[in-house]
């Protein structure tokens, strides 16, 4: 009897891991297949103005291209400071409390905070650039908590290697250390484009307009985004349930999957190489 | 001869100041500054609202903003009933895929199958709110014969399917790195694989499951645009209050939803920072219980 209980009991715990991917089947299966038949190169190219998306998925790039590219070096930074330049200093606690309070703030008083602070205090407005100083806040502990597990899962022997040949310590990080933690700079970083390609909370009063003719052509210039225009065409007009929405969600949806399936396959590829 | 090499030492770290680890040290305390802007500008943003209408902000009972009524209890209510119904479809859901991935799946399978349930939780929250609304809501309207399908349970299940990912991948690490000894001891005592994980196991991972599902609730409470899209926005408490299949707001979606339409510097506007406040207080005390907890999980005691 108790053998019988025995073998069963793997069977039964499968049962919530199998809901779990059903769950992540059927979100796949209801946005794609819908989504596929409304997805088409015209409605990817053409304005918005005319019914298609052309605004929001190049909006959507811009946001992505420069909070990434404003929050990696801030996130890399920090991490090698963490991690080689500050032992057990008070300092050094006090970054990472800051860094795990940073992660654990809802995305939507990330937006409350970028209108108050960016948009008026700093004067702004709601603007491409209040968009991307907020969102590196948001990410920006994404991108220090990969960063800080890749370098130092560098063997220290590589650093001695290069202290012993003489090499100053900002020559060893810059050349060994940071070469060698590569792949897993990259996979945190990934892991913040997918985090900002998916956000509406946080730009939804610091950074996004409904409808804007045309691509913003400064920073100062607010911007049209898949996840806010999705937002508002879903909340605001009750009767648009088929095509458009779901071809943006196939698009969100993809674009998310795929970084973070990339993401998972740098991991594992460069996984225990020392 | 001390005093010498010393000042030759001080003049020595002055040259040679090490001016790539003061650039590094700067840029990394910019996460403390961070912090200290985000709170200090949301509670100054906050402070008319609270020093205006005292504790009516907090207690009062009707949240009416366009009548001047801006009592957040319902809306806190609604937040609440949401995540607890969330949070107990997600923790079974959660805790035995958790015991199921770190004791029974193997290794190659297990890798896989996390990555599909993490994918759960890097979907957007748009997209969860478009499920919510699109497929959810309807299905509840016909399984419960009630008119609205945007209810409190609807936001529920969405929330339920984002938030169990993290009770998964956090308690299946804690459930994996319980020490190889305690498993052995009992094995030797003759307890069955089961009786093992029941007995041994699980109370030396309670402490790293209960932080796992703390995160998951400090994360469901924040959630904004699924829980919008999902439950109704109706500003009420539901009667009975334990009712979820009535249509409710929450903390959240009121800030999404109104401030895009606030006057500026209007009492409106600062009540909706007050609002934030609240629910920075609410998250910030999960979180902090969360790490408290999470110092008391199981670590590896010799390393295989």
């Amino acid at each position: 009897m108790r053998r019988v209980g025995e073998k069963l009991i793997p069977v039964l715990l499968s049962t919530p891991v199998a809901v779990l991917i059903l769950c992540l089947l059927w979100i796949v299966v209801s946005i794609g297949g819908e989504g596929i038949q409304a997805l088409n190169w015209s409605l990817l190219t053409s304005s918005v103005l005319e019914g298609g998306i052309f605004e929001s998925i190049v909006g959507t790039l811009y946001m992505l291209g420069g909070a990434v590219a404003l929050a990696t070096p801030l996130g890399v930074a920090t991490a090698v400071y963490l991690v080689e330049y500050a032992a057990e200093s008070r300092l050094n606690h006090l970054i990472i409390q800051a860094v795990n309070n940073l992660a654990g703030v809802p995305s939507i008083i990330f937006g409350l905070f970028g209108y108050a602070f960016f948009c008026r205090f700093l004067g702004l407005g709601v603007s491409l650039l209040s968009g991307w100083l907020t969102l590196v806040c948001m990410i920006l502990p994404i991108i220090v908590s990969g960063s800080v597990e890749a370098i130092s899962m560098v063997p220290t022997s590589f650093r001695e290697a290069a202290l012993a040949l003489g090499a100053p310590k900002w020559r060893v990080v810059k050349d060994v250390v940071l070469p060698a933690a590569a792949p897993g700079l990259a996979t945190s970083v990934i892991l913040g484009v997918g985090r900002v390609a998916g956000e509406t909370a946080a730009i939804l009063f610091t950074s996004s307009v409904y409808l804007m003719r045309g691509l913003p052509s400064t920073v100062l210039e607010p911007v049209m985004t898949l996840t806010y225009h999705l937002f508002v065409l879903l909340v605001a007009t009750p009767g648009g349930m088929t095509g458009k929405p779901f071809a943006m969600a196939l698009l969100l949806l993809g674009l998310v999957v795929s970084l973070n399936v990339l993401a998972y396959i740098i991991r594992v590829y460069y996984r225990r190489r020392w | 001869m001390e005093e010498t090499l010393k000042s030759f030492d001080f003049l020595k770290s002055l040259r040679r100041m090490d001016w790539v680890k003061l650039i590094l040290m700067t840029i990394a305390s910019l996460s403390i500054v961070i912090v200290l802007l985000i709170s200090l500008f949301t509670i100054s943003e906050s402070i008319p609202a609270f020093s205006s209408l005292g504790l009516d902000l907090l207690l009062g009972d009707r949240w009416a903003p366009y009548y001047g009524r801006y009592g957040a209890t319902p809306l806190v209510y609604g937040s609440l009933i949401v995540v607890f119904g969330a949070v107990l479809i997600a923790v079974p859901l959660g805790v035995l895929s958790a015991i199921s991935l770190a004791e029974y799946m193997p290794r190659k399978l297990g890798e896989v199958v996390k990555l599909m349930i993490e994918l759960l939780a890097a979907i957007p929250s748009i997209i969860y709110g478009f499920l919510g609304m699109v497929f959810i809501a309807p299905a509840i309207t016909k399984l419960f014969g009630i008119s609205l399908g945007r209810t409190a349970l609807t936001g529920s299940i969405v929330l339920s399917m984002m938030i169990t990912p993290t009770i998964v991948s956090i308690s299946s690490e804690v459930i994996s790195s319980v020490p190889r000894e305690y498993r052995m001891a009992a094995i030797a005592l003759g307890a069955t694989k089961w009786q093992v994980i029941r007995g041994v196991v699980i109370p030396t991972a309670l402490p790293g499951i209960a932080a796992s599902i703390l995160l998951a609730f400090g994360r469901a409470v924040g959630e904004t645009v699924a829980v919008l899209m999902s439950c109704g926005c109706v500003a009420k408490i539901p009667s009975p209050p334990w009712n979820l299949l009535d249509p409710v707001h929450t903390l959240t979606a009121a800030i999404a939803l109104d401030m895009g339409e606030v006057a500026m510097g209007s009492m409106h506007y600062h009540v909706l920072f007050g609002l934030g406040v609240i629910l920075f207080v609410i998250t910030f005390s999960v979180n902090t219980a969360a790490w408290l907890l999470m110092r008391r999980a199981p670590r590896r005691l010799i390393k295989v």
